[in-house]
């Protein structure tokens, strides 16, 4: 049994909507097979008003003990470091976060806003937004650098935008079966296990990509999203092409480039002009390269690339 | 002279977003009440000098709920300004994404956020709470654990054209960055089998879809339940007669004006996308319809206003879209004789507050307005006569009666699809204005955009919350849930459940629009507050 509350701060409520999606477990099965005790959610509880405040105030004071604390969107800070502009139950929502994190044994940032600020912190970030313990790349965030929870882990950050239902799922039943010892965090406090390969690591476009052969222009049958419509796949961490989305496809699998939603940096380039579905380019070089790849690499690797490329990469391959 | 009672509830739960409500309650009815939206993040402000196309990755994330809806107003929003064309493939790929999530949203909001409430104590009288219990306790519940489940398989079929549901930007002004083919196309088709034969047959109708299609009238709706225990028995049964018994068909009535945008562009009428083209190219009609008179008309962007009277924005009086500047106020005290909502009062310049949502979409579907070919169903309008104007019980069952039109047409976009011919055709950027509309599960939500210098001057949005639960305007005319709260009975004021059944009838969705609490003074809270 271990008790969770899920709080929702700046958000679009779109991680609990992709967490409901979710099959084995599904969020039923969370509480029937594996023991976990929703507290309260913002769209599943059963409570309202003064009843839901005095829930949160008997997990502040101990009286119910909490294990996972579980925080979807971002630290409202505005207007000048108060929190007035996200109230919840009678006061800055920022005020329970604090209390709530001190109090837990697990805590869960779900999701790009809850991690490093996401959308709403996109410049000039009107609500002075930022993540449980970053603001884009930087460590801190609204609990401090130095945060650690009950249990002795630092925020867990489960980054995307939305994250996947199984990444959350799973960490979840980690933590309720007893493994939370086995989670192992990156520099960026996200479970190693779903963050070390690639957003490209399982791609149907893999081929195009070293052949060099590129979509140019959205709804073709072939090619390579990253070279001309500004899909950040080679440099992503993610799973997206390894562990399906909605168990059938993932965005650059569909066509759609990777915006790079898992990273601390997405949106990237604060969506300026001329940055939307466009590779970036310096003398025709790519400005984000594959990571790792050195840009005498890079132009090395494209031209044998190109030189190799079979004909039948020029043709349709994703054919009706 | 009986006593005040004022209540405030923050927050009222499962609304997506937090709602907070105030009600004066009079001998245990509620007398008036304020609705307030609490948390501004400005997508507006952080969409202005952006790239023209940044509204195609930030606005669906406005909202997790139905960020389909709001990739299709951004994308149609971008094809109006620069004068894109739009092929065919694409106009039937954007609906069906919009249909699947809303197809989605029907279990999931019926069960997860709905019928919870019906296994509140306050009916622990009734002769069907047990069965309510057994079916729709949360998490463990028959039904809500079976529809809760399967309401994210029709989304699978987003997946299959976006990549992923939420948070696709697969439609883009000229057309869909997708290419399906024949085994995108056959696997959607059995997706909504699937969701056919596990769900909408066996447990929530209890017949065939073909037997609830031919239900044309209140009476045959009556009939049909009387028909046979399965009927009776089904998931609709036991809401329409539980529902019937908690006289949900008695309040929750609201100003009885009712709006749509009209969504679902005709794959051949729309191929030239313009502001004023619109109207005539949609499959489901847009429009206005007064309950009072009876009257029906076609609804135009023209006639919107946002009036900030009432809400934490330093703007004046009220205006178009295209004409806010979206400037929020440094402190945001409550103060319900001035500013108390972040939600904006939404008006129609000749109308006033109208109610957006599944039951005007019905409504206005029942009228005789608009084209001979366009989609048209009296059902609602019938029972809505029949039954002595809106309620609850009205306004949710609309919101389901929706669902097998919807399949049905997405089955029809399975058919229409021609793999062969193109999906998107590349635009010329240009500066320009724009406007995209649509209908999300719970109303009516549009874009407006300016694009200037290659880059976004404005971006303007009405989400269906925001009309649904803006504060007053100048004129102290209440916003649609709170007229709506008017007349609930409040049987206990430490659960006021009924609150619930108004403000979730709506299906509300605060994100959207902001978010949501309560920051009344200590001296309100010793004098008044009950629970």
């Amino acid at each position: 049994m271990a008790n969770l509350l899920w709080l929702q701060g700046g958000a679009c409520s779109g991680n609990t909507m992709s967490f409901l999606n979710a099959e084995e477990p599904s969020a039923c099965d969370l509480g029937t097979d594996f023991g976990i005790n929703v507290l309260w959610h913002p769209s599943l509880g059963l409570e309202l008003g003064d009843n839901v405040t005095r829930i949160l105030q008997k997990c502040v004071s101990g009286e119910i003990p909490l294990d996972i604390f579980v925080f979807e969107g971002t630290v409202v800070n505005a207007p000048n470091g108060t929190g007035e502009w996200n109230r919840f139950c009678g006061r800055p929502m920022k005020d329970w976060v604090r209390e709530l994190s001190g109090v837990a044994q697990f805590v869960v940032a779900i999701g790009d806003c809850a991690t490093w600020g996401g959308i709403p912190a996109t410049a000039p970030n009107p609500s002075e937004s930022e993540g449980l313990q970053f603001l884009k790349r930087k460590h801190g965030g609204s609990l401090g650098a130095g945060f650690k929870s009950k249990a002795g882990l630092p925020v867990i950050n489960i980054p995307g935008c939305p994250a996947h239902p199984d990444w959350v799922t799973q960490i979840l039943v980690a933590v309720a079966t007893g493994r939370g010892g086995d989670l192992q965090l990156d520099d960026l406090q996200r479970p190693k296990t779903f963050f070390t390969s690639f957003t490209q690591t399982g791609c149907t476009r893999n081929m195009h990509f070293a052949y060099k052969v590129s979509t140019t222009a959205f709804g073709q049958r072939k090619g390579c999203l990253f070279y001309d419509l500004g899909c950040r796949g080679p440099m992503t961490h993610s799973p997206c092409n390894r562990i399906l989305w909605n168990r059938v496809s993932s965005k650059t699998r569909a066509g759609m480039p990777c915006l790079g939603c898992t990273e601390p940096e997405f949106p990237f380039y604060d969506l300026a002009p001329g940055s939307v579905f466009k590779t970036q380019t310096v003398m025709g070089v790519p400005k984000d390269l594959p990571s790792g790849v050195s840009n005498i690499g890079y132009v090395k690797l494209t031209a044998a690339a190109k030189a190799a490329a079979p004909a039948w990469a020029e043709e349709d391959i994703f054919v009706v | 002279m009986s006593k005040v009672q004022t209540l405030d509830i923050s927050p009222v739960g499962r609304v997506e977003g937090d709602l907070d409500v105030r009600v004066d309650i009079e001998n245990g009815v509620v007398t008036n009440a304020w609705t307030r939206a609490e948390l501004f993040r400005g997508f507006e402000i952080i969409l202005r000098d952006k790239d023209p196309q940044a509204g195609l990755v930030v606005t669906p994330r406005a909202c997790g709920i139905c960020g389909a809806s709001h990739l299709t107003c951004a994308a149609w929003a971008l094809d109006t300004a620069w004068g894109t064309t739009v092929p065919r493939n694409a106009i039937l790929a954007r609906n069906l994404g919009q249909i699947v999530e809303t197809i989605q949203s029907l279990p999931r909001h019926h069960y997860g956020l709905f019928m919870i409430d019906f296994t509140n104590k306050n009916y622990a009288g009734s002769q069907y709470y047990e069965e309510a219990v057994k079916r729709y306790a949360p998490f463990t519940g028959t039904s809500y654990e079976a529809g809760v489940t399967i309401s994210g398989r029709p989304v699978e079929i987003y997946a299959l054209l976006g990549g992923q549901w939420p948070h696709s930007s697969y439609m883009v002004p000229g057309g869909v960055m997708c290419a399906p083919t024949l085994t995108d196309v056959t696997r959607a088709w059995s997706i909504l089998e699937h969701f056919r034969r596990n769900w909408i047959e066996p447990l929530w109708l209890g017949c065939s879809m073909e037997r609830y299609e031919q239900i044309k009238s209140y009476d045959d709706f009556l009939a049909w339940l009387d028909e046979k225990p399965a009927h009776a028995n089904s998931d609709l049964g036991l809401y329409w007669r539980m529902g019937r018994e908690m006289a949900l068909d008695k309040y929750g009535r609201g100003h009885a004006k009712f709006v749509s945008w009209g969504y679902l562009l005709h794959e051949d009428k729309y191929n030239k996308p313009t502001i004023q083209g619109r109207q005539s190219a949609l499959i489901m009609k847009s429009g206005v319809y007064d309950g009072a008179s009876d009257t029906h008309k076609l609804m135009d962007q023209i006639f919107t206003r946002e009036d900030t009277k009432h809400a934490w924005y330093n703007e004046g009086g009220e205006v178009h879209p295209f004409d806010r500047l979206t400037t929020p106020v440094s402190k945001n005290p409550v103060d319900f004789d001035d500013k108390y909502s972040w939600a904006t009062a939404v008006r129609h310049v000749e109308n006033g507050r109208l109610e957006a949502g599944p039951l005007a979409r019905q409504l206005i579907a029942g009228g005789k307005h608009g084209e001979s070919w366009q989609h048209s169903d009296s059902l609602i309008l019938d029972m809505y006569k029949k039954m002595g104007g809106p309620s609850i019980l009205l306004r949710h069952f609309a919101r389901m009666h929706e669902l097998c039109k919807l399949y049905r047409e997405a089955e029809r976009v399975l058919r229409e699809f021609r793999l062969n011919d193109e999906w998107y055709i590349k635009p010329t950027e240009k500066d320009g204005q724009g406007w995209g509309a649509t209908e999300a599960a719970r109303g009516a939500l549009c874009h407006w955009i300016e694009v200037k210098g290659g880059k976004i001057k404005n971006y303007q949005i009405i989400a269906p919350t925001t009309g649904n639960v803006g504060p007053r305007a100048t004129d102290r005319e209440r916003g649609q849930i709170e007229q709506a709260l008017i007349g609930t009975p409040i049987k206990n004021a430490s659960d006021p459940v009924e609150v619930g059944h108004v403000c979730r009838s709506y299906d509300s969705c605060l994100v959207c629009t902001v978010h949501a609490h309560d920051a009344n003074t200590g001296e309100e809270l010793a004098r008044f507050r009950t629970a």
